[in-house]
């Protein structure tokens, strides 16, 4: 398939994977005033690296409803994400009191995983809210 | 967790709305269903939170809760269940051939510079660049990703192009290779606008005539300058770094991010042990160590300067250490004159020092545990039971407690040319040090 059909269809913007999305935001200069016919031109090598392929990855197929379900609050541990579940957490249980909720602290550095964690939600869970705060 | 089977709708706050969806497509799951708050949530009260929550997602437009609940419950379509490979285009291999303006303007509106003027990188050029190593051009270099993100991977030859950009010479090359390598970009996606050091030892210091005397750390020698330049550079093009909103997120920026901080380490004067023999170098070899953190600022002199017969620069120092974060590390870049002062005080070694001012720089727990980075970097290492943050947060509120887990955490370098005895400290954090031998 055309790449930029592919793009699209994914909802990306082409400029996004080049790496350049802020670009578009920016004053863009324009081309030069036209060039003596006799000026010299030249080719240049383009600096970029060499991005990985990306692997789609398909999500997880929905639930029914909430109703009776266990939902983990899940704080990544920034700034904010603590006190904001637990307004979350409040919501729930005056509207959907039938919401079973578990707050957790994900344990680690920001951007790591936490497999332990993981591993109760995938046994014990049947929904995820995760908050990065700031 | 979507991987594992379990629906999730990560929230964020509206300032990176951009950026979830950018890192979600880039890591193979474009659709999914974030939703946003207003920014910032840190700071608001439980009452500003509940309006928060129960208004609506600043991004969508619609109501917050009702977004989360559809996120976990409206069934997937077609789209939302893809799976297979995509290929990323970054260009074609060579743009022209076009006039030299045109070029310069082309590297500009593409983001793959610094919004200076770059050395146009022809093919001549480049091929001149690869000539400063001895290493086959399509090698390869190794990955880089400026945060937490797909690195992206380099050739020797797509180093040399962006060398020939910052106006590199050939023989400052193996120096960019040995940086490159490392896989550390000098661009940071953080809020935080990081700041990028590294220090150079060796003779190849003298070989490339940089500059470690009067005003080392200044524009005033091109090695010094051109190769932290490509270090940034390097961070953008080879790194994908550096894009605001997307890979890079410091709110304020950091001006060091032009060049970065090189320091080339002023071996011939100092009475201490070169940093790359602490490191386990030997004095002949070349070396870049690398450091990243906050900033860098000036040294006050020394307290009891012009009035005490001993200036005590260690206490000056140590007070200057209680304005750092603990998320990082200190380097202090002391001025030869700096060094000779300090021996006379009777630290003849290094490790004398740093020992004496890890054991002297001390706060109590609570004012460790109300650091906000502390809060966000430390804490998740404590409830891993990592030490000695663990113990960090349980000790009670009044205990003294140094503000790095070691004297290790403490690196001292010398930098200047003696017109005065002062020092730089950098709230830097030493990550690597790389040959840059192994890149000749």
């Amino acid at each position: 398939m055309n790449r930029r059909k592919l793009l699209s269809l994914l909802g990306m913007s082409p400029v996004l994977l080049t790496g350049n999305p802020a670009q578009a935001g920016q004053t863009k200069h324009a081309a030069a005033p036209a060039a003596d016919p006799g000026a010299v031109k030249i080719t240049t090598v383009n600096p970029k690296g060499t991005p990985p392929s990306i692997q789609l990855i398909p999500m997880a197929p929905r639930l029914d409803s909430l109703d009776g379900k266990t939902v983990y609050l899940v704080d990544t541990g920034f700034h904010g994400s603590d006190a904001l579940l637990h307004q979350v957490e409040l919501w729930f249980n005056r509207n959907m009191p039938s919401v079973t909720l578990v707050f957790k602290r994900k344990a680690g550095p920001y951007a790591q995983d936490d497999p332990p964690l993981w591993k109760e939600i995938k046994e014990k869970g049947n929904a995820v809210i995760m908050a990065t705060g700031h | 967790m979507e991987k594992l089977g379990i629906p999730s709708v990560p929230m964020a706050t509206k300032s990176f709305a951009d950026l979830a969806k950018s890192n979600a497509s880039k890591r193979g799951m474009p659709h999914i269903r974030a939703c946003f708050t207003p920014h910032p949530v840190w700071g608001k009260t439980a009452e500003q939170l509940m309006a928060y929550v129960e208004g609506n997602d600043p991004v969508s437009g619609k109501p917050l809760m009702q977004e989360i609940i559809d996120g976990l419950t409206v069934p997937l379509i077609a789209e939302d269940t893809k799976t297979g490979m995509m290929d990323v285009n970054v260009g074609p291999p060579v743009y022209g051939p076009d006039t030299l303006d045109n070029l310069q303007i082309h590297f500009l509106n593409n983001g793959m510079t610094d919004f200076l003027p770059i050395i146009i990188p022809t093919p001549e050029k480049v091929d001149a660049m690869l000539k400063g190593s001895s290493h086959h051009p399509d090698e390869v270099v190794g990955k880089m990703a400026a945060g937490a993100f797909a690195a992206w991977t380099f050739t020797v030859r797509q180093v040399a192009v962006n060398a020939v950009m910052a106006g590199c010479e050939p023989e400052y090359f193996p120096i960019l290779l040995a940086v490159a390598s490392s896989g550390m970009a000098a661009l940071g996606s953080s809020t935080s606008s990081f700041a990028y050091s590294m220090v150079i030892n060796g003779p190849i210091r003298d070989k490339l005539n940089m500059n470690y005397t009067i005003g080392a750390m200044g524009p005033f020698a091109q090695p010094n300058a051109t190769i932290g330049r490509a270090w940034t550079l390097i961070g953008k093009n080879l790194g994908n770094g550096g894009i605001p909103g997307d890979t890079y997120m410091g709110s304020q920026g950091n001006n060091t991010n032009y060049n970065n901080i090189v320091i080339a380490e002023n071996e011939k004067d100092s009475l201490w042990t070169p940093y790359h023999v602490q490191k386990g170098f030997k004095p002949e070899d070349n070396v870049v160590s690398l450091f990243a953190g906050e900033d860098i600022r000036q040294g006050h002199g020394a307290r009891g300067a012009g009035v005490l017969e001993n200036p005590m620069f260690d206490d000056q120092i140590s007070d200057m250490f209680r304005t750092l974060t603990s998320q990082f590390d200190a380097l202090v870049i002391c001025d030869p004159l700096t060094i000779k002062r300090l021996v006379e005080q009777g630290y003849d070694t290094k490790e004398k020092l740093t020992d004496w001012l890890w054991k002297n720089t001390m706060r109590t727990a609570k004012d460790y545990r109300d650091s906000a980075f502390v809060y966000t970097f430390h804490y998740p290492r404590a409830l891993r039971g990592e030490e000695p943050y663990a113990t960090w947060y349980k000790c009670p509120e009044g205990t003294l407690i140094p503000y790095w887990p070691k004297p290790d955490n403490i690196v001292l370098v010398c930098a200047g040319g003696q017109t005065n005895p002062f020092f730089q400290v950098g709230n830097l954090t030493y990550r690597v040090s790389v040959s840059i031998d192994k890149w000749m």
